[in-house]
């Protein structure tokens, strides 16, 4: 019981901490993370076995870690979720270094001819595809920045693109196992595939996309034509080429993108884990990339990567001392073994929380409980987990910071003169979010039931 | 003349601004405060009203997220413009007065940096106050409190140590005890004495 309180008491103070903001969000969660280390393994339960069990530095030993011919479940710090991301970032850092990014974005303005609309709706799709392999900060950080560039060249307000292209990027990284954490999070903590993501949650993110995309054509249709009718002098534009630094280094990014995506569209049958893809991503970067290799590793997000292991530990602490074993109960009770309930339960609350916290903490807390949710009412837990990380993931769409990549976004647009307050970013984005859920709510209804 | 950066920090009320305009005057060197205002919407599009309303302002936490160091506060990002911006003109070797923006700990690395605080006592305040903006008493008190509160979250959250803690700054005056003229004069000689004038 005393273990039970004190878990709760650091996981609770580990969220208020990371909505307050005075301390950078990787320390605190490390913080809380040696707390329920110390204070709930070590000395209310006394437990060594639960301290090696979280840490969980046995998995690297295991054959399954690397090559799983079988799924299986992991727990404690989700090794691989944390080796896939840190691949990831060695291997977008690679691509941005190379003038990747504004390359793509310049390119596709070229070939619509710069028409401000044509832009609209190729950069939506753009967000969407880029956000499905890679994460979508990086793919915001420089769609919102060339959209800001373009439309200084072209006289359009730059507010509806950004707000739009933030909204798609969230609604593609969804659609794949790799495209949002708390995706790699449920699929590594129940041994899901990328193709289980992209024939699920992936036809559901299809349907939204196509629907989404209708409603913000005509929701900011008016505020996008309105001055971006003049004619277009495309010599004034900045070529498409000049964004590539270095184009041996360009090629060898884009080479390196491609085989990323094979390796995790195929990782069912050739059976290499997410874990394997990422160092070989990361190693292979580096490895092409010579001497600026340890720039490239300098580069890496060590604080999210410090974030995630303290995040682990945390929810560990919960998931050892039972609570989250209640809290599934709980859900199981309200909603009194009615399957559409739970899952209504399931996917909306998720989408509540996470357009208001940090979906990350959310899904990871989230995942042992549906794991205890499906073996006790008896619900497929893959239905269970498509309804997280559709909730998780769109959810995040419906305010300002409810994902990083709105984050990032409305920063770029701020920057550059154009800041979009609360009432601005929700006012379409918001009902966007809530038809999008609607729609995976009756997707998953059907399907599923 | 070499490099001079002459930093003020005030209390509301305290005759802070047109000591440091006084100042800016007496040197010959250009003040950025207003200015910064307008730099900033010259530079992005914004209006000067726009800006205004974020100016100096705390962000609000519950509804404010940081990623990477980018952040969806309209407040914070304005406040990084300025801080770009008195950054930039320190690095070019511009001399020139600043007024508040936690410039006393943001070019701290400037040899050049003279960093000052003005407050004053409660009752002259509140008389300047009521002066200025035509208020009661009471009102002008509420509106000193409510302006320095604003001020003391805006600087304890960009920079590290408290905003009026003596030690942040070279010197601290309260301009109620030599009046503000007297205060002026106080700190010309100060300021000269540093550049070795």
């Amino acid at each position: 019981m005393t273990a039970q309180i004190f878990a709760v008491i650091i996981f609770a103070g580990m969220f208020i901490m990371i909505v307050l903001d005075k301390i950078e969000r990787h320390w605190v969660t490390l913080g809380s993370g040696v707390l329920t280390l110390a204070v709930v393994f070590g000395i209310c339960m006394r437990s060594g076995e639960a301290i090696w069990n979280t840490l969980a530095l046995k998995d690297f030993a295991t054959k399954e870690f690397w090559y799983q011919v079988t799924e299986s479940e992991s727990s404690g710090i989700n090794w691989s979720t944390i080796i896939f991301i840190a691949g990831m970032m060695v291997m977008v850092e690679g691509m941005a270094k190379a003038g990747f990014f504004r390359w793509l974005c310049m390119r596709i303005a070229y070939l619509v001819k710069c028409r401000t609309m044509a832009i609209f709706i190729t950069f939506m799709l753009m967000s969407a595809v880029l956000s499905m392999f890679i994460d979508s900060i990086t793919v915001i950080m420089f769609l919102a920045a060339v959209t800001i560039e373009l439309a200084q060249l072209l006289k359009f307000n730059p507010v509806p693109m950004i707000l739009s292209e933030i909204f798609c990027a969230n609604l593609g990284g969804s659609a794949t196992m790799c495209g949002d954490p708390p995706n790699i999070i449920v699929g590594t903590s129940l041994g899901l595939s990328f193709f289980d993501f992209l024939t699920n949650t992936g036809l559901i993110a299809g349907i939204s996309l196509a629907v989404s995309m209708v409603f913000l054509y005509f929701a900011f249709r008016k505020e996008i034509v309105a001055g971006g009718n003049a004619p277009v002098d495309m010599s004034k534009l900045p070529k498409p080429s000049e964004a590539i630094t270095n184009k041996k280094d360009f090629i060898v990014s884009s080479l390196i993108f491609a085989c990323a995506v094979v390796l995790l569209v195929t990782h069912a049958t050739t059976h290499l884990t997410v874990a394997t893809i990422g160092l070989f991503i990361a190693a292979i970067t580096l490895l092409t990339a010579g001497k600026d290799a340890l720039k490239l590793l300098k580069k890496v997000d060590y604080k999210t990567l410090i974030f995630f292991v303290g995040l682990f530990i945390v929810v560990s602490g919960l998931e050892e001392t039972g609570i989250l074993k209640l809290i599934a109960n709980f859900i199981g009770d309200i909603s009194g073994g009615n399957v559409y309930l739970m899952i209504a339960i399931i996917l909306w609350i998720s989408a509540i929380a996470s357009a208001f916290v940090d979906n990350i903490p959310f899904a990871a807390t989230m995942v042992p409980v549906i794991q205890s949710l499906s073996a006790s009412a008896g619900v497929p837990i893959n239905t269970l987990a498509w309804s997280l990380s559709i909730g998780t993931d769109i959810g995040g769409s419906a305010t300002p910071i409810g994902a990083s990549a709105n984050v990032v976004g409305t920063s770029v647009a701020a920057k550059n003169g154009y800041p979009i307050s609360w009432g601005r970013y929700c006012k379409k984005i918001a009902p966007a979010t809530v038809i999008v859920l609607a729609i995976s709510t009756v997707y998953i209804f059907v399907r599923y039931l | 003349m070499a490099q001079l950066i002459i930093s003020v920090g005030r209390e509301f009320g305290s005759g802070g601004r047109v000591i440091a305009e006084a100042l800016a005057k007496r040197f010959g060197i250009p003040i950025y405060d207003r200015h910064l205002i307008t730099e900033i919407a010259n530079k992005t599009g914004m209006t000067p009203e726009e800006i205004e309303k974020y100016n100096e302002a705390p962000k609000h936490h519950i509804v404010s997220r940081s990623v990477r160091g980018f952040s969806n506060s309209i407040e914070d990002n304005i406040a990084e413009m300025q801080f770009n911006f008195i950054e930039e003109r320190a690095k070019s070797g511009e001399s020139f007065v600043v007024v508040g923006r936690c410039s006393e700990s943001k070019l701290k690395v400037y040899p050049a940096l003279v960093s000052l605080f003005v407050l004053a006592d409660m009752d002259a305040k509140i008389k300047r106050v009521m002066e200025i903006y035509d208020l009661s008493e009471s009102d002008a008190k509420e509106f000193i409190t409510k302006k320095d509160k604003k001020r003391k979250r805006y600087h304890n959250y960009h920079a590290n140590g408290s905003w009026g803690d003596s030690r942040l700054y070279d010197l601290s005056i309260n301009s109620t005890r030599l009046g503000i003229d007297g205060t002026i004069d106080f700190l010309e000689k100060y300021v000269r004495a540093r550049i070795g004038e």
